[in-house]
């Protein structure tokens, strides 16, 4: 009897994938692919860019699967490559952003929390939410690397203190105050919008 | 009136619109396979100075150790430059005769100068006689007693 593919663990999957075994490594991208892109695109508030760099981590994760040897685990592993991947990417382009906002599933319309925020500005609904979906991601833009890394991860993906200490390489004190920090700044960018 | 600078409510609320944003569709269905077939034709091969880096990036032990290594070489050699250089100079000091007369071999040219003595320089002939001066050197532009140039000849010189 064969193990379902989402019942192998990760490790067995890398120990597999670092022997060549391409169906493996497919089934960690299948995996982690949505997560790594998300954060990718939150980063750069550009579906093509996420494109490429989310195929770029997956590529050069797949070259350095042997430097891999289960000291962590291999979706901090991962995520380390795309944040490192993402800030050098964006200091690179550093005053040449160009935003290409992916579209908002139709859950964001039902959503309370936002149809509260919407309501209470104007009725009309959907050309808000566009609104502000671009005003928010310019204020994210505002940013720098290292908060706007934070913010994404904690407040966007949910990941916890800790786990972002390790995929960053700092302390949970450092992400605390980043995370402090980021949140003061996108507060006052949005000012008009929080009322 | 502006919100609390430190109550956050509202722009978590607002950024829950980031998670609603999503890729088009059928987009995750053809990641996994254009990624399988870049790595089928072979790209993003590391080369020895990435695959260094990797480690480096990766494996913060690898990073501890390098630097520790690299620390340890270079106060080596510290240590050893600080050593040896006031051992060379103590046996430079501590040799009271050396000086460059006695690297000199004893009879030979370069043998003390003894001051009690006359200086002898021998002229263009040879001869350090200050009695017997040398006759004046034939010039090149010499004239026999004809006008005509005479070859220089040291025939017959003392």
């Amino acid at each position: 009897m064969t193990a379902e593919p989402g019942e192998i663990d990760d490790l067995t999957l890398v120990r597999r994938a670092q022997k060549e075994d391409m169906g493996a490594y497919d089934l960690l991208v299948r995996r982690y692919q949505e997560r790594i892109y998300a954060t990718v695109y939150h980063m750069t508030s550009n579906h093509e860019d996420a494109n490429d760099l989310t195929q770029e981590t997956f590529i050069k994760a797949f070259r350095a699967l042997r430097t891999f040897k289960g000291d962590s685990s291999f979706y901090t592993w991962i995520y380390r490559i795309a944040v490192n991947k993402s800030i050098n990417f964006l200091k690179q382009r550093k005053n040449r952003v160009q935003m290409s906002l992916n579209d908002m599933d139709v859950n964001a319309e039902n959503d309370p929390d936002l149809v509260a925020l919407v309501s209470e500005k104007t009725p009309r609904r959907d050309l808000n939410l566009a609104e502000l979906q671009e005003k928010l991601n310019a204020a994210l833009l505002r940013l720098s690397e290292h908060h706007r890394m934070v913010v994404t991860l904690h407040d966007i993906q949910g990941l916890s203190h800790e786990e972002i200490g390790h995929i960053m390489d700092c302390n949970i004190g450092t992400v605390r105050s980043r995370l402090f920090y980021a949140r003061q700044q996108m507060q006052a960018y949005l000012s008009d919008y929080l009322k | 009136m502006n919100p609390d600078p430190n109550d956050f409510e509202a722009l978590l609320k607002l950024m829950a619109l980031k998670r609603h944003e999503q890729p088009p569709p059928g987009y995750f269905s053809r990641l996994p396979d254009t990624i399988a077939a870049r790595l089928e034709r072979g790209e993003g091969q590391l080369g020895f100075w990435e695959t260094f880096m990797d480690h480096l990036t990766f494996r913060p032990a690898f990073v501890y150790s390098f630097s520790l290594a690299a620390l340890g070489a270079l106060t080596i050699s510290v240590i050893y430059s600080v050593r040896v250089q006031p051992e060379e100079s103590a046996q430079m000091a501590g040799n009271n005769s050396y000086s460059w007369q006695s690297a000199a071999p004893e009879q030979g040219l370069a043998s003390p100068y003894d001051s009690s003595q006359p200086l002898h320089v021998a002229n263009w002939m040879g001869s350090d006689n200050v009695s017997n001066p040398a006759p004046a050197m034939p010039s090149l532009f010499d004239t026999g007693a004809h006008g005509h140039p005479m070859p220089v000849s040291f025939a017959g010189s003392p």
